[in-house]
């Protein structure tokens, strides 16, 4: 009861800004399926259904099967799958008690010594589970991560009828999380491991601290092969009925740079664009990139301040529209190596990474980004001059 | 002598030859020239002299017996002082001797040399050119009659007398964006670059050598930035001024832009000088001096006696520019008479009043010292005159009578910032109108507990205010008792201690039978709010830097103290209108010189410069700015602390538009590149520092943050700023970043809303990024192609369903499109037709009636009625009791418990029932909903303010419910 004062949860609370607050989900009407995205129609809905990692599904599959299950750490690439083998987990502990879930916009009230923050998240919750992305919070994650674990060590479920004891608490982006929410969490995950289980799911782990990662179960999820996506497109392409020619979903799979989702997505856009597929069809890449692309011409074309302060604008622009730097950073790197002399790329590279790095420990994104092109076009153009004079 | 000596000789048989020609003749000067070319300069003087009293017959601006104010540019403008000023002290500073030839020297007044002519070889084919007759006497005289016009203006209307003329002097307050130092000439577009930027060596010349001279600089120089050459002729004693007038003396261009300065340059007769021109000049100065020497006092004692007598009627404190000719009668006469008497008479004067500060000793006697402001102390005077009159007979309010005369307000409160004579003002007037002053100051306490206000009014042995008010009608008798007048000073600064204070103040001003004055420094204070209302307000302004220069002149030389005027501005400059504080800085360097110069100035108050809030903009500017290099580092930590977050944030935004004065030779560009990535990592630094501070509360990184945010990027990229874009002006442009981050914000917000009714589809799991990198430019796909390809009833079917299936809402729709919007890139929308997209509303609004809404706020369901009922008189019964918070908490707890316990339980027996009826439900189209509000939240409801949110949330009630037939309540 002492932490009652500490920490209130309140639901509805920010009804003022208009947001709807609480939803249940009756089941899918069956008429509606059509219009789904194939992505998530063609979701995998139990660990046995799992086309791609059918092994780690089987594994999972026998170790949730004995009564208890350790913490998780599932990593890798993203369109590899591990979301899905989440939830598919899920409902093989629980049951489909599991896809009674409620998504809900919940306002946290944390006294930090002196003062009170208040932290709005949003969680997708089940009787059982409790699904959340801690790092959205900023900086007052480590906040989320002791009280929504501590919440859920007092609900703990009551159930006497042979139903696990323990509730399990999903946690996305582990990687994004900052150092202290990760320290807070490795004490709290034994202090209450009695009451729930983590499973934490990220890119890449060696963003998460040792001592998390060893306290889990890490499941590694390959990126699927072009082989598997290829069978993976087929396969739908069975199931809707369409004609695929011969080495069109090859040609997805090779653009997709081995993510099962962004194959399927475009897969469906290509669809949307011109159904009879012809196998020449251009795949439309996506909107972002090619905007990305338009800056790395520029940059090419010219190095100088007025064109960097046009690039900087161009940044903005795929900033404001809710791109992640990251995503950013890293597809400008690779559409400046394509068009970049082979003894320049090792530096570029260099600098690429020096600059990601800052721009985590940072906070504008823009302007690491701004150095890094300001950074580039200082040592292309000192290239070009020392190449061409 | 110099070659400067014979251009000027020459130029002034020229002037002569075609004086009444306003406009450059050269034709005239071709035939002047072979006869005097070779003339001796020791000639020189005698000639101008000559010369002199033949223009003055010629020129119209010359009453007959004027003196020509050509020759003397100094400063010191002793008689006419005397006659003009009340002030006893009579100014009798000696000039030494060596100024008289330095200024005889600079007398090439008329000089014009052609860029091309190079400063060594004025030869007579170069002079030809140079012609510009008239210049000079027109100048001079609109100079006097301005100045004159000027006095009296400034006079009227306090600060504003200066107008346009004074635009140079670049008032420190004034708005944000432009920087001090650019001379507050709003210069639109670009201005070019020097093209030999730093490629001539700057001379250095005598400190006076231009003094009394009036620059205006158009267009670009040849090696010079503007603001060094503005730098330079300050420090040689000359002014400047924004645009031209009659008075300016040259106007400095290296090329004729054909520009509107120019222009009215030409009209005027304006002389016109180039760079180079001006270089000889300054060099000049030094070489000349000592040959002048002896030649000069001939003339001047000639003309001395001619002069002396219609120097008085000028007013001296303008100083060289204005007052040269009688400047010139005064000058000579210290310099015959070996100013013994006035030496003698300093001493006397300094021991005299060597107790006194100066601030004290030239304290205003009278209202009309009072330097600026004038219409406002009228307007007390005005006040305070009428102030028996209006309220006389009661005391009390007569307001009813004459509401919005200027008397109607029983008090009046004076504002401005401090060392402007709000002080000294009110107590002159009071003194004037015979009032006996009292004054309360926060050295007082003015508590209402203590009633000290009450009973000090007239020292501790008299009585109370209100007492006092009552005397006033025993005390009709005004020969015996004096009137009397409430100085409250300092009113804003009634603070803690003087609780009750400015409320206890209004409450005398209500039933007070004398007049208040109140005094404050920041009439916004919010302290001051009630007061405001009661009051008559004032505020002062500070004095322009002409005021208070000619008023700090006077002073120095009642002191015998030697400074030129230019000097004196800056000085009035730099104390940012604290007429205070420059006396207490005049009076210190008295202690230690006696003659001061603008460069003593500058370097002394670069020290102890005033404090004062500097604008971000100002700060980036400075830090930006040509003089940069030169400031301290304690000096750069200051400007870039003046808001360490938004200073960062400007320089982030500009940097990249400086032309680095370290990469002027730099052809390819290169260099500036590899400085601007320099720089750009350096404000990553700070970004990262910075969020070290905030994270962790590491405060004493913040110097780190702002040398490596602000300081290394500025001081790698200080130069002279250009436009990158066409049309943009050449200022500072505000950080961007701001405004970014907040649209950035509320598109993350947007995107979070389509997430979640995404997830609440639970069709998709994805997570934010994913959706906004992968899923966004396939959902848009899906809700745009269809409305391109199909015909309009099956698009917007399609479209319809496809936005059902995952509970997009339109503002979703919006967002969508809104995010995938990209600038330069056609509308995702192109192409579709309004009528289509018309449809669609319209169909999708349809379709809300009778859809599965699943996403809505929270609805009752008339099937469930026992737990939430219960969960609702929970909630309401103790938030109806207001105080009962404790109680509430109690309630809460408890409520949450059981709240618990029933959840599970209840979720275990009746979920599958509900379950399975749900599922019929929705099979009808009807909408099924949860409130888990009331069951876990209890303590929303706690507060009143929660209370009025249970109202709300009823009423959201209906709007979520729409479509739904029936919603369902459920507790689980």
């Amino acid at each position: 009861m002492k932490a009652e004062g500490r920490i209130r949860i309140e639901k509805g609370k920010a009804a003022g800004r208009g947001r709807e607050r609480v939803h249940d989900f009756p089941p899918l009407l069956p008429s509606e399926e059509s219009k789904m995205l194939w992505v998530d129609k063609y979701r995998p809905k139990t660990l046995d259904q799992a086309m791609v990692h059918q092994d780690t599904a089987q594994n999972l599959k026998k170790l949730v099967a004995e009564q208890d299950c350790p913490h998780l750490l599932f990593y890798g690439p993203s369109g590899s799958g591990k979301k899905t083998l989440i939830i598919a987990l899920i409902r093989q502990i629980f049951g489909p008690s599991a896809d009674k879930v409620k998504v809900e916009n919940r306002t946290w009230k944390v006294d930090a010594g002196s003062r009170t923050i208040d932290i709005e998240l949003t969680t997708l919750s089940s009787t059982n589970h409790i699904e959340l992305n801690p790092s959205d919070a900023g900086f007052q994650d480590r906040y989320i991560v002791q009280e929504i674990i501590k919440e859920m060590a007092k609900n703990r479920p009551i159930d006497t009828k042979g139903k696990k004891g323990y509730k399990i608490l999903v946690l996305n982006e582990v990687d994004k999380l900052s150092r202290e929410a990760q320290h807070s969490l490795r004490r709290t995950m034994e202090k209450y491991s009695a009451y729930c289980r983590l499973i934490l799911c990220c890119n890449s782990s060696s963003k998460v601290t040792e001592a998390i990662r060893s306290r889990c179960l890490n499941v590694r999820i390959n990126a699927p092969t072009d082989e598997q996506i290829v069978k993976a497109l087929e396969f739908i392409g069975k199931k809707e009925g369409l004609q695929l020619p011969s080495g069109f979903a090859a040609h997805i799979a090779e653009k997709s740079n081995r993510s099962l989702r962004r194959a399927i997505l475009s897969l469906e856009t290509c669809h949307v664009q011109q159904y009879p597929f012809t196998s020449n069809q251009i795949i439309p890449s996506m909107d972002w990139e090619e905007y990305v692309s338009e800056i790395v011409s520029d940059i090419m074309k010219e190095q100088s301040p007025k064109r960097l302060y046009l690039v900087r604008q161009k940044l903005y622009e795929l900033l404001v529209n809710c791109i992640p730097p990251e995503i950013i950073l890293k597809r400008l790197l690779y559409e400046l190596l394509k068009k970049l002399d082979a003894e320049l790329k090792h530096e570029v590279c260099h600098w690429a990474a020096y600059y990601e790095h800052r721009m985590r420990l940072g906070q504008k994104a823009i302007f690491h980004l701004e150095a890094f092109v300001a950074k580039f076009m200082s040592i292309y153009k000192a290239f070009l001059i020392a190449a061409f004079g | 002598m110099s070659q400067a000596d014979i251009r000027k000789w020459f130029m002034k048989s020229h002037d002569k030859a075609n004086a009444s020609k306003p406009a450059p003749a050269p034709a005239p000067a071709a035939s002047a020239l072979p006869k005097q070319s070779t003339d001796p300069p020791q000639q020189q003087n005698v000639h101008v002299g000559e010369e002199n009293s033949g223009r003055r017959k010629t020129s119209k601006y010359f009453p007959p017996n004027k003196p020509k104010p050509n020759e003397e540019k100094e400063t010191v403008q002793v008689p006419a002082k005397r006659k003009t000023r009340p002030d006893p002290v009579e100014s009798s500073r000696p000039s030494p001797a060596k100024k008289v030839q330095k200024v005889a020297d600079d007398d090439d007044d008329d000089d014009f040399v052609l860029p091309q002519s190079k400063k060594k070889e004025a030869t007579p084919s170069k002079k030809l050119k140079n012609a510009s007759g008239m210049g000079i006497p027109q100048n001079l005289t609109s100079a006097d009659e301005s100045d004159d016009d000027e006095t009296k203006a400034s006079r009227k209307s306090g600060g504003r007398g200066r107008g346009g003329r004074g635009s140079s002097s670049a008032a420190p307050a004034a708005g944000r964006g432009r920087g001090a130092g650019r001379g507050g000439f709003m210069n639109f577009g670009e201005r070019k670059d020097p093209p030999h930027k730093g490629e001539k060596d700057v001379p250095e010349g005598d400190p006076n050598c231009l003094a009394g001279l009036t620059f205006v600089i158009s267009g670009t120089l040849d090696s010079l930035e503007r603001e060094e050459a503005e730098d330079l002729i300050k420090r040689h004693g000359g002014r400047i001024t924004g645009s031209v007038s009659k008075k300016t003396s040259y106007l400095l261009c290296d090329e004729d832009i054909e520009g509107r300065k120019s222009s009215k340059a030409k009209e005027l007769g304006t002389a016109f000088l180039t760079e180079d021109g001006l270089f000889d000049k300054i060099r000049a100065s030094i070489r000349a001096e000592a040959p002048v020497k002896e030649e000069k006092k001939p003339v001047d004692s000639a003309r001395e006696s001619s002069l002396a007598n219609k120097s008085p009627k000028k007013v001296a404190l303008k100083g060289s520019p204005d007052c040269t000719s009688s400047s010139l009668a005064c000058r000579v006469s210290h310099k015959q008479s070996p100013s013994d008497a006035s030496l003698a008479r300093r001493k006397e004067q300094t021991t005299e009043h060597s107790a006194l500060t100066w601030t004290e000793k030239y304290r205003p006697k009278v209202p009309n010292d009072i330097i600026g402001n004038q219409s406002l102390v009228k307007q007390l005077h005005d006040w305070l005159a009428h102030w028996h009159e209006q309220f006389r007979d009661t005391g009390v309010k007569k307001k009813g009578n004459k509401p919005n005369n200027t008397g109607a307000k029983k008090a009046v409160l004076l504002s401005g910032t401090p060392g402007i004579g709000k002080t000294t003002s009110a107590k002159l007037v009071s003194q004037m109108l015979g009032f006996q002053a009292i004054e309360v100051n926060a050295s007082d306490s003015r508590g209402k507990a203590d009633s000290k206000i009450v009973k000090g009014i007239g020292g501790s042995n008299a009585n109370s205010v209100k007492e006092l008010v009552s005397n006033e009608s025993l005390s009709m008798d005004r020969s015996k008792h004096p009137k009397t007048v409430l100085i409250m000073d300092e009113v804003d600064g009634m603070s803690a201690g003087d609780r009750g204070g400015v409320a206890d103040l209004i409450a005398s001003i209500k039933s007070s039978k004398i007049p208040i004055i109140c005094i404050c420094n920041d009439r916004y204070s919010q302290k001051l709010k009630s007061l405001v209302n009661y009051c008559l307000l004032l505020s002062f302004r500070k004095p322009t830097k002409q005021q208070m220069a000619k008023r700090l002149k006077q002073v120095a030389n009642a002191e015998g103290l030697q400074v030129n005027e230019i000097a004196l501005e800056e000085l009035a400059e730099r104390v940012n209108g604290d007429m205070r504080m420059a006396l207490n800085q005049l009076h210190y360097m008295s202690l230690s010189m006696s003659v001061i110069k603008y460069e003593d100035i500058r370097q002394r108050l670069l020290s102890s410069a005033k404090d004062e809030d500097i604008s971000p903009f100002t700060a980036v500017d400075k830090l930006f700015g040509f003089n940069a290099g030169k400031l301290r580092m304690d000096e750069r930590f200051d400007l870039s602390m003046s808001d360490p977050d938004l200073v960062p944030l400007l320089i982030q935004e500009n940097y990249i538009n400086y032309r680095a004065s370290a990469a002027v030779k730099d052809d390819s560009g290169v260099e500036r590149m590899n400085l601007i990535a320099r720089a750009a990592e350096s404000i990553g630094n700070g970004d990262i520092i910075n969020v070290q501070i905030r994270k962790y509360r590491q405060w004493q990184l913040s110097q780190s943050c702002s040398l490596s945010s602000s300081i290394i990027p500025a001081a790698l990229l200080r130069g002279q700023r250009e436009t990158l874009e066409q049309g943009e002006r050449n200022f500072n442009r505000f950080g961007g970043w701001l405004g970014k981050n907040s649209t950035l914000g509320k598109n993350l917000r947007l995107l979070e809303d389509l997430h979640f009714h995404l997830l609440a589809s639970r069709e998709s799991s994805s997570g934010r990024e994913t959706l906004r990198v992968e899923y966004l430019p396939l959902l848009l796909k899906r809700l745009s192609v269809p409305l391109r390809k199909l015909s309009k009833d099956e698009a917007v079917q399609e479209v319809v369903e496809f936005m059902n299936t995952y509970s997009i809402s339109q503002d979703d729709y919006d967002t969508i499109v809104e995010l995938s919007k990209f600038q330069g890139h056609p509308n995702p929308l192109d192409g579709v037709q309004p009528a289509v997209k018309a449809a669609l509303t319209k169909a999708y609004k349809e379709g809300s009636k009778s859809r599965m809404v699943r996403v809505a706020e929270f609805v009752t369901f008339p099937g469930m009625k026992k737990a939430p009922k219960k969960r609702i008189a929970a909630i309401l019964e103790p938030s109806d009791d207001v105080t009962g918070e404790n109680n509430n908490d109690t309630l809460v707890l408890s409520e949450e418990e059981n709240s618990s316990d029933t959840e599970d339980l209840e979720s275990s027996a009746v979920g599958e029932k509900l379950q399975q009826e749900l599922q019929s439900l929705n099979k009808k189209g009807v909408q099924v909903q949860l409130d888990l509000k009331g069951a876990t939240n209890p303590s929303a409801k706690r507060t009143p303010a929660g209370r009025g949110k249970g109202a709300s949330s009823g009423a959201s009630e209906k709007k979520g419910g729409r479509g739904s037939g029936s919603g369902a309540k459920r507790k689980r």
